[in-house]
């Protein structure tokens, strides 16, 4: 095949969003070469776009294939240069091999194309050596950068050394940590990363419940009741302990409660003990059930004061019932998001929420005084 | 019955760092002309998208007031088709949907029957009280011009808008446009109003402020260091602005005939963007200093001298013609329009605004209807670079334009000169654009729902004050006046221009006179 008829063959399957295998040192020159192409090829005016650098390290084909996925579905809504950077122990050889791809988008009509990159980098365990210099080398210049750690079983050395530096937004899911010590680690990368904003998807999949949560007490109510709280319940699905954690440390953190004590329940849950700032006690239960739920894990927020009770209750999937004392109980849709759609979200204002880095604070505080964190929880 | 007083609420601590930190208070709205085509088209479906994105309280009632007679069931069903067909956030959640019908009500009525408002009073209270609610109320006039004065009226004899009070319910009225017909109707208007109500109650609602890029423009103009210092008339050469409709009158030819593309888009839309776009920096972004600075630029417009009327005024009338693909009728030939008429549905103004950053810096604007597209853009047409260094190639240098879209595809475009790649130093115009839709993966909310919002909540910025309004007219109606003059005279002929064209030629010539033409938009 001539060199022509290569270059032609290469845009073709460039122009259908099939992955281009090309030299790690000449992955920009073949990217403006292709883009060139696509420029002559004719039809609607191409539109090269990008508004963030994401960089996504990734373990495993499945991983990436999973990354793919959800570059494929940011495409029409966030142009972003992906920069996937996998560790495959499958890899064959001690090299790293690219490969480039695009997201093409359709504008209604026709008339306009978006279009933004994929940039895969395969190689075997050792190879993230070189993914900080890599990453420097195809951030585009003048564009953010965020960094999708989404994988808690990463080496968490790749973060700090090679690709922190070159971060300015962190975005992390704490549904991956399948243990709550996990927190801590978290709570410790959020430090390091300190200035910049440190996002989380779990932190976003509570969303729906904080939002439903906190209308109960928007006035008339106010914020009363929230005073004299004696009881809090947090029932979360079996295995979403991070989650539950969180909405606890959400709401001691903005009521003021300090945590005294800590105790297992009968039920496989957790109790915590707290003092309000008027010395009164608050007793908070997080409780596992085997219910559906959505990945956000929580099934219910009950607060009593007094003989008040004032709860958002999942009833379906994307359903909840919310109970005041001073109305009948109704019934109100849970938004539930696509990671994709986290991501945009968490790329946007709503990544730079300074209540998530105080919330993990105050919930890896939580998970130090649980009588099982230095047992089998680790 | 008297509403009763709201107990003292504490600050939730809950909202921290939610999307919405402010909610606005528990309150019940009013909508006069609940059976109309602005309520079912605009109003609540904006309301439901509100009650979807949970940025209303929890405790929300609507009731209708028209003079339709159908019952509660019979409205619900009206509004749900009407939600289903025209809310941003589609489909409907049948969840919502419930919980926002079940607080929607009717009560049929005249304006201005004084018992139908006692009538509508007992209902309040009835809902009110079954709803827990703490006697909070927007009244929204959604009905013909002629019965603002009167409902007013009758809200004020029925006692169901009292003046605000410390620790009392409120009583805001939003007044939908036109605001008078022209300056002594709108002065006359605002003194009734405000017989009744204090100003801090009435919001005077334009669409336009509503959306997202115009109020964009102020964020763009004072919150980015490179703009504001080439925002006067060192760097600026003119602007343009333009409000292009593709629709003619739409079944409302009777309407049409009395108002006129003047007074339909130019004294308030277009005025109301100019100001936006000429003011000096408010002191604060609060309510009253964007309004103070708004209304210093309308108190600055220049008034055309008699000697150049016809070189900055151009009106026209439609022609028969074709819009997309089908053909159309000239106005004079469309329902409820006089065979005669001399009112024009197409404007181009030359303005001038006396201020030492616009000296000699003119304001072209036009409107009109039946033209190509559906485009309302403010373009800012920069001078040229003082001295052209690429000889014969300059002819294809063209001076800086930034527009901005208002509608439809909200966004910001910068077109400058760029180097084609070759050996030959070859100039040709690029364009960088910023599109809400495509930057932020959000579709902006409708404006209706942000006006809405604000006015639940108080907040006063994006509504039109007393003075701006009488300002506006004050410019406006000297033009009217000078057009009455003509007709009085005998002077009927119009220009015209098919339609589906940018204009008539007039409107070209008056640019073409400046060395400048029409940008299209």
């Amino acid at each position: 095949m001539s060199e022509a008829e290569r270059a032609r063959a290469n845009f073709e399957r460039f122009a259908r969003g099939e992955p281009i295998a090309v030299e790690v040192g000449e992955i920009e020159r073949e990217l403006g070469s292709l883009w060139q192409q696509a420029s002559q090829a004719g039809g609607s005016v191409v539109s090269r776009a990008v508004l963030w650098n994401l960089v996504v390290p990734t373990r495993g084909q499945a991983g990436l294939e999973k990354t793919k996925a959800l570059c494929d579905a940011l495409a029409p809504v966030v142009p972003v240069r992906a920069i996937a950077l996998c560790i495959d122990d499958a890899s064959g050889g001690s090299a790293l091999t690219a490969t480039i791809d695009s997201n093409v988008v359709s504008q209604p009509g026709g008339g306009r194309v978006v279009c933004c990159e994929e940039i895969s980098l395969v190689g075997p365990p050792g190879t993230e050596a070189h993914f900080g210099a890599i990453v420097r080398a195809l951030q585009v210049p003048g564009v953010r950068t965020a960094t999708l750690w989404m994988d808690a079983a990463m080496p968490s050395a790749l973060l700090a050394r090679e690709l922190l530096p070159a971060t300015r937004r962190l975005i992390v899911d704490t549904a991956s940590c399948g243990r709550p010590i996990q927190l801590r680690d978290l709570e410790a990368l959020a430090t390091r990363a300190y200035p910049r904003p440190v996002a989380d998807l779990g932190w976003l999949r509570l969303e729906s419940f904080r939002l439903l949560f906190a209308g109960l007490f928007d006035p008339p109510v106010g914020g009363g009741p929230l005073r004299h709280a004696s009881r809090l319940t947090v029932r979360y699905r079996a295995g979403g302990d991070v989650s539950a954690l969180l909405a606890v440390a959400w709401l001691g953190l903005l009521l003021d409660w300090k945590p005294t004590r800590a105790a297992e329940t009968s039920d496989g849950g957790l109790r915590f003990d707290f003092e309000r700032d008027d010395q009164g006690q608050v007793q908070a239960f997080l409780s596992p059930s085997g219910a559906a739920c959505d990945r956000s894990a929580i099934l219910a927020i009950e607060l009593v004061n007094g003989r008040d009770e004032y709860a958002v209750i999942r009833t379906a999937v994307d359903q909840a019932e919310v109970r005041l004392p001073i109305a009948p109980p109704r019934t109100v849709k849970l938004d539930a998001a696509s990671d994709a759609e986290l991501v945009v979200a968490a790329l946007g204002p709503r990544g730079r929420d300074p209540l998530f880095a105080r919330s993990l604070t105050y919930a890896a505080r939580l998970w130090s005084l649980e009588p099982r964190s230095a047992g089998s929880r680790r | 019955m008297e509403p009763r007083a709201p107990a003292p609420t504490l600050p939730n601590p809950l909202r921290e760092g939610l999307v919405a930190e402010r909610i606005p208070e528990p309150a019940t709205m009013v909508i006069f002309g609940a059976s109309g085509d602005l309520a079912r088209r605009k109003l609540l479906p904006a309301l439901y998208s509100l009650t979807r994105d949970r940025l209303l309280p929890s405790r929300f009632a609507v009731l209708g007031f028209g003079r339709q007679a159908i019952d509660d069931e019979a409205f619900r069903e009206e509004m749900r088709r009407g939600c289903e067909e025209f809310a941003r956030r589609r489909p409907l959640d049948a969840a919502t949907w419930s919980g926002f019908a079940r607080n929607l009500f009717y009560q049929q009525g005249a304006y201005d029957d004084p018992a139908a408002f006692q009538r509508l009073s007992a209902r309040l209270a009835e809902i009110e009280q079954a709803l827990g609610l703490p006697g909070n109320r927007v009244f929204y006039l959604s009905t013909p011009p002629s019965t603002f004065a009167p409902v007013i009226r009758s809200l004020g004899q029925a006692r169901l808008a009292p003046r605000p009070e410390p620790g009392k319910p409120f009583a805001r009225v939003i007044i939908e446009k036109p605001f008078g017909i022209d300056l002594e109707t709108a002065r006359a208007l605002n003194h009734q109003v405000h017989e009744i109500l204090d100003e801090r109650q009435i919001y005077r609602i334009d669409h336009y402020l509503g959306k997202e890029t115009v109020q964009n423009l102020l964020v763009f103009r004072f919150a980015n260091g490179i703009f504001e210092p080439l925002w006067n008339n060192h760097f600026i050469d003119h602007v343009q602005i333009t409000g292009a409709e593709t629709v003619g009158v739409e079944g409302r030819g009777g309407y049409f005939e009395q108002a006129g593309i003047l007074r339909d888009m130019v004294q308030n839309h277009l005025l109301q963007v100019l100001s936006l776009a000429a003011m000096e920096p408010p002191v604060a972004f609060e309510a009253d200093g964007v309004r103070d600075e708004k209304l210093k630029v309308l108190k600055a417009l220049r008034h055309i001298p008699s000697s150049d009327f016809d070189r900055q005024v151009i009106r026209a009338q439609y022609a028969a013609g074709s819009i997309g693909g089908r053909a159309v009728p000239a106005y004079r030939s469309e329902p409820g329009v006089d065979a005669h008429s001399t009112t024009e549905t197409y404007v181009a103004l030359k303005i001038f605004i006396d201020s030492w950053r616009w000296a000699g810096v003119p304001f072209y604007l036009r409107s009109g209807k039946r033209l190509p597209k559906r485009a309302t853009e403010i373009a800012i047409h920069f001078k040229e670079a003082p001295h052209l260094l690429f000889g014969r190639r300059a002819e294809t240098i063209r001076p800086n334009v930034l527009s901005i879209r208002i509608q439809p595809d909200e966004g910001i475009a910068l077109n400058f000169g760029s180097k084609l790649p070759g050996p030959a130093m070859e100039v040709a115009p690029v364009s960088m654009e910023f599109r809400y839709g495509t930057s932020f993966g959000v579709e902006p909310p409708e404006a209706y729902e942000r006006l809405l919002l604000d006015c639940l909540l108080g907040d006063g910025t994006l509504f039109t004050r007393a003075d701006e309004v009488e300002a506006s007219w004050t410019w406006v109606s000297r033009i009217h006046k000078r057009w009455a003059e003509e007709t009085a005279a005998g002077d009927t002929n119009l220009p015209t221009y098919p339609a589906g064209t940018w204009g008539p030629e007039e409107a070209d010539r008056m640019l073409a006179a400046d060395g400048r033409a029409w940008r299209l938009p």
